[in-house]
């Protein structure tokens, strides 16, 4: 592997590696725009400009390769200057509307501006007039004007979706960002071009002045909307009391991870998010007389755990949209310690689209892990059971009866039973079916791991406390479990 | 909903034949529309989305080229295009008086094209003629240089023929 | 007037030439004959070294050396592509070519694709030589049925196909890859090199790209040989050029003369001198892109090496000659309307930086200069050169620098007084 020296530092990088990428192996950062690794080289914006020992001219980082004994500076007065030069020249057709900008905050042109600009303004010339907001799809605006034409969003569907909907007209100055007519950016992806985009050029409707950048946090998490486990961080509003009614996360985010998901995310993922905090079911729930009424959790448990000595008569269902954590103990609980027969999962939602890049037809993120603890998709035996009279007591995990099996079936089926409990975070319909229904956390309010379709177990992040008296569903059955007298200890 | 454009068939022939010189369909797109645009007179949306059909491409990249380069133009130029050199070797002998001459002839101004469609008139950059200088491309002609009496002649010409 | 053997021009007064059996009759065709017939690629490529051809198109690389690079070992098929896109302002000699020789430039391709194993040429042409193009495509036709293209070329078995690619309207693509990207069906944005054409060319194989006066050196070359063509020229420029000349002399044209021959011999005796008895006042050497040349700096001999050294380049060899009337501000505002008309908008600096130097230049042409107006010009000009993918960001620059920094006591007359100081002039004259 050729050794080269960026800034006095000494950098091993394998026969190939560009400049740019071999220093922030270093460490180090070299301003850019059109380059980004997940596409083709385009070499167009000539940010990374770097200064090449026995090279005369300064070299295009993204670009060159690195060969043994290259000596590279990227702090050169020489660099410096050019790399002020070309944001001079960037702004020169750039409109000064940061503050109303919704980039503001996270444009690399306004942030390089900070840090390698900072020049006496000479650019007193009328800008060139452009397209603003243009609505280009569903979820995509364009502001002609504040693109700096670094291609980006043009390679990400010419490269990654061959979709090919945007492309560059007109040369020169007058050139811009265009879709074809008739034509929408929208493809299964596009939330990405946002993403990519270094400036406030594209932006998505979804997020467009909804919150200012720096009321956000970020937790890095995994998308639970397929079996792929796309890499994410949750942008949530850290300014709103979280009590409120109002939603916290703010959007999704693609976060690399070179083997699953790389930069991307889908759409239908991205954008899989508004249900987290609308319709919550806020606090544990007993039915008396056919009215639901407030319960405290401790009476929760106490009540609940006194089933626990009727495990013939139980039945189990989990879901694949919980993780690892919540299954084991479930695992733990029902089949080693109260040797339950009737357990398994109902698997939902594992016929949508699929595609040959990330997106995978079970629309649930954990399938394999629940079979990896030993569920088996048999939740149709247990409805037999229930029907058959046989299994009296349900527990069941996030899943709405009336969904699944129908309004009037549902009901059929609530008849049989004595005791039906239900865990989950929303309070859908089938919620009135149950005699417990107990608040539990989503994904985006807990710790965890989900393992996806290739057997990869990832982990998730609390990004905030759960609404109103919501736990997560390992908690409530280690309680339950405690109150009935057994101790479960989990490392999972 | 506009009827959808078709090529005419002998166009068409002609068409098949440029694109098999070529090594894949993309390279036959200037070639095809240059003689779309002799035969139709513009390049118009219609002809992009034919021709992006025809030679398997994205919209985009027909779109693209189509802004790209100057000879292709979306609107119909009138019958006797006039194409006014303005470099550096027609500017030195006079290119500006012949310009604004022939705008004032013509009651055009740079880029217009009359109600009649008879006359459009544009300025252009070097046509690699400069010995001709000041000099103009009128339709596929070249033709310099060009003083007051040889605009009035042209013009004089034209309406005889007319 | 010193007179100079014709070897480009030879068929340019000959009536009909154009038809191949005219050019037959001079010898046509022997050059490329004897090539296929008992040549080896190798030898003809040393012989091209040998001759000090340098390409004509305006880089001035040599041209046996660039042949040398195609890989000899490839699998895949090489091209030739002919860059007649002539777009350089104040040049038109490879017009003349396709139209008063347009077999010269046939046989030429023909030598080449032997040099190179070539079995297809692309001539790219500019879209706007409908002319050239007619007479040039009846050529190859000619040529075509006279067996020296097809698939057995002189009876040797050797297949040779010319496809001619009519462009559309585009200055930068001139520029070799942004060539080969048109002739691909796409804009002509310049490639990144490496890889170079060479490597890596149309459709991804081996490429050659010759300018069509280049081309048109290769038959006297073989018929004459190369010492002979060598000799022509001066030290490492071999050969004669075309040299376009145009502006304010008493004849604009195409004049052959060798490489090497005084501007001040161009202008005065060729082209006839300043016209209307007026002096000199300066000269572009070699096409707009080329920094221009006060009156004072014209005693110099015009090849690539001697241009180089004093800043300024051959280029294309378009001689573009200005009196002492011309208004410099306004010659700077017509070469910075065209770099900005045509800067293909890749690159920042160069798109964002023709289109602020035109407006500034504009603003000044018009009255509104500003005192700081010249420096930034400067300074922007310098900030653009040598960070671009193509040399078109170097040659944008080059006029607004070299008119600014030749010319600085008339643009400031310009800027502090909002008119041109020669008005002034002519008025308090009359
Ligand atoms: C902006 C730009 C425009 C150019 N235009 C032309 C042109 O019109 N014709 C040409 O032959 N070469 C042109 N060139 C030079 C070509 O890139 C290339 O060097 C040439 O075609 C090689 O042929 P040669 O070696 O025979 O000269 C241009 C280069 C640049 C950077
Ligand atoms: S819209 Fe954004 S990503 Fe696309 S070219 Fe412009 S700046 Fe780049
Ligand atoms: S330097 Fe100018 S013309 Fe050349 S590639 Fe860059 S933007 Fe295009
Ligand atoms: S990041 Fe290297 S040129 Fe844009
Ligand atoms: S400047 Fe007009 S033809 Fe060249």
């Amino acid at each position: 592997m050729p050794i080269l020296k960026i800034d006095g530092k000494d950098i091993e990088v394998p026969v190939g590696t560009s400049i740019i990428e071999a220093a922030k192996k270093a460490g180090i950062e070299i301003p850019h725009y059109c380059y980004h690794p997940g596409l083709s080289v385009a070499g167009n914006c000539r940010m990374c400009l770097v200064e090449v020992e026995k090279f005369p001219k300064l070299q295009i980082s993204c670009y060159t390769p690195v060969t043994e004994g290259m000596v590279v500076h990227t702090q050169s007065e020489r660099v410096k200057d050019a790399q002020q030069a070309v944001l001079e020249f960037l702004l020169v057709n750039h409109p000064l509307d940061c503050p109303v900008c919704d980039q503001s905050g996270e444009c690399e042109l306004q942030n390089y501006y900070m840090k390698y600009g900072l020049y006496d303004s000479r650019l007193m010339e009328d800008k060139v007039k452009k397209h603003k907001a243009v609505s280009i799809g569903p979820t995509v605006m364009l502001d002609g004007e504040r693109c700096v034409l670094c291609s980006r969003c043009v390679r990400f569907c010419d490269e990654v979706t061959h979709t090919h909907e945007m492309g560059i007209v007109n040369r020169g100055d007058r050139a811009e960002i265009e879709v074809a007519p008739g034509k929408e950016v929208d493809n299964d992806y596009s939330g990405n071009v946002v993403d990519i985009c270094p400036v406030g050029a594209l932006t998505d409707k979804d997020f467009r002045f909804k919150c200012r950048v720096w009321f956000l946090a970020q937790t890095p998490s995994v998308c639970p909307g397929c079996s792929r486990g796309c890499n994410i961080e949750i942008h949530w509003n850290k300014e709103r009391p979280y009590q409120t009614p109002g939603e916290r996360v703010m959007r999704l985010k693609p976060r690399f991870n070179a083997d699953v998901n790389k930069f991307w995310i889908c759409d239908e993922g991205r954008y899989n998010y508004h249900w987290i905090d609308q319709g919550r079911l806020l606090k544990p729930m007993q039915k008396r007389r056919g009215v639901p009424h407030e319960v405290s959790w401790e009476e929760a448990f106490g009540t609940l755990s006194g089933l626990f000595l009727r495990p013939q008569e139980m039945g189990v269902i989990v879901s694949t949209d919980m993780t690892n954590g919540d299954l084991a103990m479930a695992q733990q609980l029902f089949v080693s310690e109260l040797k339950v027969k009737n357990v398994a999962y109902q698997w939902i939602r594992k016929s949508g689209k699929e595609d040959e890049l990330l997106m995978k037809a079970d629309k649930t993120p954990n399938t394999r892990g629940a079979q990896a603890l030993g569920f088996e998709d048999r939740s149709g035996e247990i409805y037999e059971q229930i029907e058959k009279g046989q299994i009296k007591i349900l527990f069941l995990f996030g899943h709405n009866l009336m969904e699944i099996l129908g309004k009037d079936q549902a009901e059929k089926m609530r008849s049989h039973l004595e005791t039906l409990v239900i865990l989950g975070p929303h309070a859908h319909e089938g919620i009135n079916l149950a005699d417990w229904a107990l608040p539990s956390a989503v994904y985006a309010e807990k710790n965890g791991t989900f393992t996806n379709f290739e057997g990869r177990v990832q982990k998730i992040s609390k990004a905030f406390p759960p609404m109103g008296m919501a736990k997560s569903e390992r908690e409530i059955l280690k309680e339950m479990a405690r109150q009935a007298g057994i101790h479960i200890n989990l490392t999972v | 909903m506009q009827a959808k454009f078709q090529m005419s068939s002998e166009l068409k022939t002609e068409l098949d034949k440029i694109v098999s010189q070529y090594e894949t369909k993309q390279a036959a797109l200037l070639p095809v529309l240059n003689l779309a645009q002799e035969k139709y007179g513009s390049i118009s949306p219609e002809i992009e989305s034919w021709v992006a059909d025809y030679l398997q491409l994205p919209l985009m990249k027909v779109r693209e080229v189509v802004s790209f380069y100057t000879l292709f133009h979306a609107e119909q130029k009138g019958k006797h295009h006039f194409q006014m050199c303005r470099n550096m070797s027609c500017m030195l002998r006079g290119c500006e008086e012949m310009i604004e001459y022939l705008k004032e002839r013509l009651k055009l101004e740079d880029g217009q094209t009359s109600q009649d469609r008879c006359f459009s008139l544009s300025t252009v950059e070097c046509l690699a003629a400069c010995e001709m200088a000041p000099m103009m491309q009128l339709n596929d002609r070249y033709v310099g240089p060009l003083t007051k009496e040889s605009i009035d002649q042209i013009l004089k010409e034209i309406e005889i023929n007319n | 007037m010193k007179s100079y053997p014709k070897i480009l021009s030879k068929n340019f007064e000959v009536p009909h030439a154009q038809h191949i059996g005219v050019y037959l009759s001079g010898g046509g065709y022997e050059a490329a004959r004897k090539v296929y017939t008992s040549w080896k690629p190798e030898q003809l490529i040393e012989e091209v070294k040998k001759s000090n051809l340098r390409g004509l198109g305006g880089a001035g690389f040599s041209t046996g050396m660039k042949w040398a690079f195609i890989p000899k070992d490839s699998t895949r098929p090489h091209y030739v592509v002919v860059n007649a896109d002539e777009g350089e302002p104040g040049t038109f000699k490879d017009r003349y070519i396709l139209c008063k020789d347009p077999h010269a430039l046939v046989e030429g391709i023909l030598i080449a694709c032997f040099a190179v194993g070539s079995h297809k040429a692309f001539v790219y042409i500019r879209g706007e030589y409908v002319e050239p193009i007619r007479i040039f495509r009846e050529a190859v036709r000619e040529a075509h049925e006279k067996g020296f293209l097809g698939k057995n070329v002189f009876g040797t078995g050797y297949e040779v196909e010319i496809v001619i690619h009519q462009g559309a309207g585009a200055y930068i693509c001139g520029e070799e890859t942004a060539l080969l990207e048109s002739l691909e069906g796409k804009k002509g944005f310049p490639r990144l090199k490496p890889p170079f054409p060479a490597v890596k060319g149309v459709f991804g194989c081996p490429t050659v790209i010759n300018n069509v006066e280049t081309l048109a050196c290769l038959p006297p070359i073989v018929n004459l040989g190369a010492e002979w063509f060598a000799k022509l020229g001066c030290e490492k420029n071999g050969g004669t050029r075309l040299y376009s000349v145009s502006g304010h002399v008493n004849r604009p044209g195409l004049y052959e003369l060798p490489l090497g021959t005084p501007l001040r011999e161009i202008i005065e005796e060729h082209a006839g001198g300043v016209w209307k008895g007026r002096q000199l006042k300066a000269v572009i050497p070699g096409g707009i892109s080329a920094s221009i040349l006060r009156s004072d700096e014209v005693d110099i001999k015009m090849d690539f090496n001697s241009l180089a050294r004093v800043g300024s380049m051959l280029g294309s060899a378009g001689v573009v000659v200005m009196d002492e009337t011309t208004c410099m501000v306004t010659t700077l505002l017509v070469a910075a309307r065209f770099f900005a008309h045509e800067s293909c908008g890749q690159c920042s600096p160069c798109r964002e930086g023709t289109g602020w130097v035109l407006k500034m230049i504009e603003r000044i042409y018009e009255g509104h200069g500003r005192s700081q107006d010249l420096d930034n010009l400067l300074d922007i000009g310098k900030n653009m050169m040598g960070n671009t993918i193509c040399a078109f960001g170097d040659a944008a620059p080059t006029p607004v620098i070299s008119y600014i920094t030749k010319f600085r006591a008339e643009f400031e007359y310009h800027v502090r007084h909002g008119k041109c100081d020669l008005e002034d002039r002519s008025q308090k004259s009359e």
